[in-house]
């Protein structure tokens, strides 16, 4: 009895085993078609929306291109950008400038931000959240409200300066190309040492206790565990944040369109809002949009950057691994 | 001793903290309380920050007159149709590839992470703007919600997938064994669970939406009345009467930024939430 009803317990076990997989089997047939459509709007959006554009630039570099009509004329748009126009050179100057200048001060202020924020203070969470409340606004409204703030004639800044007599006179801060780019400075790390902060505190926090109470037993004083522990522990976290930083830098457009707009005459120009102008004519001397010669720069600009994250990554190659 | 030198300590910190907020809230601020003084005492205020006189003429004024009203709705259908696009579309997207099974799942999903490393940002608008042109979109909003919702949202799909990579899969095979097909486990019981993801996108998405300027910009170049609200207050600031509309644009420029401040203080923590899972995992 007892054996016939194993057997059957088998029969019936091998009968759901057998519905089963057939039923997983339908499953994956029928999850694959359903997955591929599923994905079908996001492989779309890649094919023309990311990789059409790319080719598409690829191509028209190497034509005349204003809109309208469209001739090959070979490498003649590169040599007039490597040899004739110092302007663009000029505005991916101001570009590095910009990026290194402004990264310096932003990065440390973010990471101390984010050191001091990870210890048990009273607040901390407001202080979190109103730091991080500028990189909500638009990058736009951003420029908007600093080109009020630092208006020549009656702009706060100046009326706060001149008040504690720190200049005697009201100074025109987008007049002069250095002054201009300080302005789109403040602007930018105004708006973003809070996303970095909260990069950083995010790594602060995976960092185990246990390390911290170790070298307390060892007597290592906050400095030295700040030099020996945060830092060391920090590298991986720290080497993306730069990356991220530098480039989102590069690709700034928006911002320096709206603050400066590339004033005075063009000379804070940067390279991104130098190639758009030429795209849409939208700038000064380009009232036919010369786009061809516009993707060539684009592609140059797109190999240079390509060019530094690889530099970059490999000479930070080391932080990305804690020993 | 011990405790002056740590209560010293903490107070140090607290005015780096406070200078630090005054300098982060002052714009804000600045901004706030010009939007609501006469022109006048904009371009004559020296260094007071508070207006003497509150008047609420500059908002009336920018509704009415300078076709704000109309700015404010493009960017909120603008907005509305890109959020819900985006959440169907990535979604949908990171549900396959957590837990569909298909030939070149992982071909594809490289790809599309690729393109984060090869983004060439604004180079790429031109681009964009003669696809549109193909699919005569290209003088209206609908083009942006088109590309924005189905422009790869790969950080989005990041986000979905590796959440779902938290839910455990006896869920789903269950309800395969009751018969559900693929799609209805994804409808039906994938997404109520992933709300709080889809929160975080939905917002991420709504921020980068509302802010967006340069392409709409782009797209509304020749048709102004379609312009979202940021593209609306920014082009007064090019246009020749800059000087006597500064009231106008102080009182656009807050009517944009208030509706997403007060969604980030009310609802920060899944803003934080996602830039950190996000950027930093992915």
């Amino acid at each position: 009895m007892v054996e016939i009803a194993v057997k059957k317990g088998n029969a019936t076990a091998k009968i759901i085993n057998e519905k089963k997989l057939e039923k997983s089997k339908n499953k994956s047939q029928h999850g694959s078609v359903a997955s591929y459509f599923m994905i079908m709007p996001q492989f779309l959006g890649f094919l023309l929306f990311a990789i059409y554009p790319i080719i598409w630039v690829i191509r028209f570099a190497w034509f005349e291109f204003d809109g309208v009509t469209a001739h090959f004329n070979g490498i003649d748009n590169f040599i007039r950008l490597f040899t004739r126009d110092a302007d663009y050179w000029l505005s991916l100057a101001n570009t590095f400038i910009l990026t290194f200048g402004k990264l310096a001060i932003e990065l440390p202020l973010a990471l101390l931000l984010a050191v001091v924020l990870n210890s048990k203070l009273k607040g901390k969470a407001f202080f979190r959240t109103m730091f991080y409340m500028p990189n909500v606004i638009g990058i736009a409204i951003i420029g908007l409200i600093f080109y009020f703030m630092f208006a020549s004639f009656d702009g706060i800044v100046n009326n706060i300066l001149l008040q504690f007599s720190i200049i005697k006179t009201p100074v025109n801060w987008f007049e002069n190309k250095w002054t201009a780019l300080v302005v789109i400075a403040i602007a930018s790390i105004w708006q973003n040492f809070g996303i970095n902060m909260l990069f950083f505190l995010s790594g602060l926090q995976s960092i185990s206790k246990d390390l911290y109470e170790c070298a307390e037993i060892d007597g290592a004083s906050k400095i030295k565990q700040f030099f020996h522990i945060t830092i060391p522990m920090l590298a991986p976290i720290m080497q993306i944040v730069t990356m991220l930083a530098i480039i989102g830098t590069i690709k700034m457009t928006d911002l320096v369109l709206v603050l400066t707009n590339g004033q005075p005459a063009g000379q804070s120009e940067v390279v991104m809002t130098y190639i758009f102008k030429y795209f849409f004519s939208t700038g000064e001397g380009t009232q036919v949009p010369q786009i061809g010669y516009a993707s060539s720069m684009g592609l140059v600009t797109a190999i240079v950057v390509g060019l530094m994250t690889i530099a970059y990554l490999k000479t930070t190659k080391k932080m990305s691994s804690i020993d | 001793m011990e405790l002056i030198k740590k209560y010293g300590m903490n107070f140090i910190i607290y005015i780096f903290l406070m200078i630090i907020l005054v300098i982060t809230i002052f714009p804000i601020l600045y901004t706030f309380f010009a939007s609501f003084k006469s022109n006048q005492e904009i371009l004559t205020a020296g260094t007071n920050i508070i207006p003497k006189k509150f008047t609420f003429e500059n908002y009336k004024q920018a509704w009415l007159l300078a076709d704000f009203k109309r700015y404010t709705f493009n960017s909120i259908y603008m907005t509305a149709s890109i959020v819900i696009g985006t959440i169907i579309t990535s979604s949908m997207a990171g549900y396959a590839f957590s837990r569909g099974e298909f030939k070149g799942k992982k071909i594809i999903f490289a790809a599309f992470t690729a393109t984060m490393f090869v983004s060439l940002g604004s180079i790429t608008l031109y681009p964009l703007v003669e696809i549109a042109k193909f699919l005569h979109i290209n003088t209206n909003l609908w083009g942006v919600i088109i590309i924005k919702v189905f422009g790869l949202n790969i950080m989005n799909i990041y986000l979905v997938r590796s959440f779902l990579d938290t839910v455990p899969r006896e869920i789903d095979e269950a309800a395969t064994i009751d018969g559900c097909n693929f799609f209805r486990i994804y409808y039906e019981i994938i997404l109520p669970l992933i709300k709080p993801i889809i929160a975080t996108i939905g917002l991420i998405t709504f921020r980068d939406a509302w802010n967006d300027y340069l392409m709409p910009l782009v797209f509304t170049l020749s048709n102004p009345q379609q312009s979202p609200l940021i593209v609306g207050v920014v082009s007064l600031r090019s246009s020749g009467a800059a000087a006597s509309s500064w009231n106008l644009m102080l009182a656009g420029t807050m009517l944009s930024i208030v509706p997403m401040l007060t969604i980030y203080l009310s609802l920060n923590r899944y803003f934080v939430q996602g830039l950190t899972s996000g950027a930093v995992k992915g």
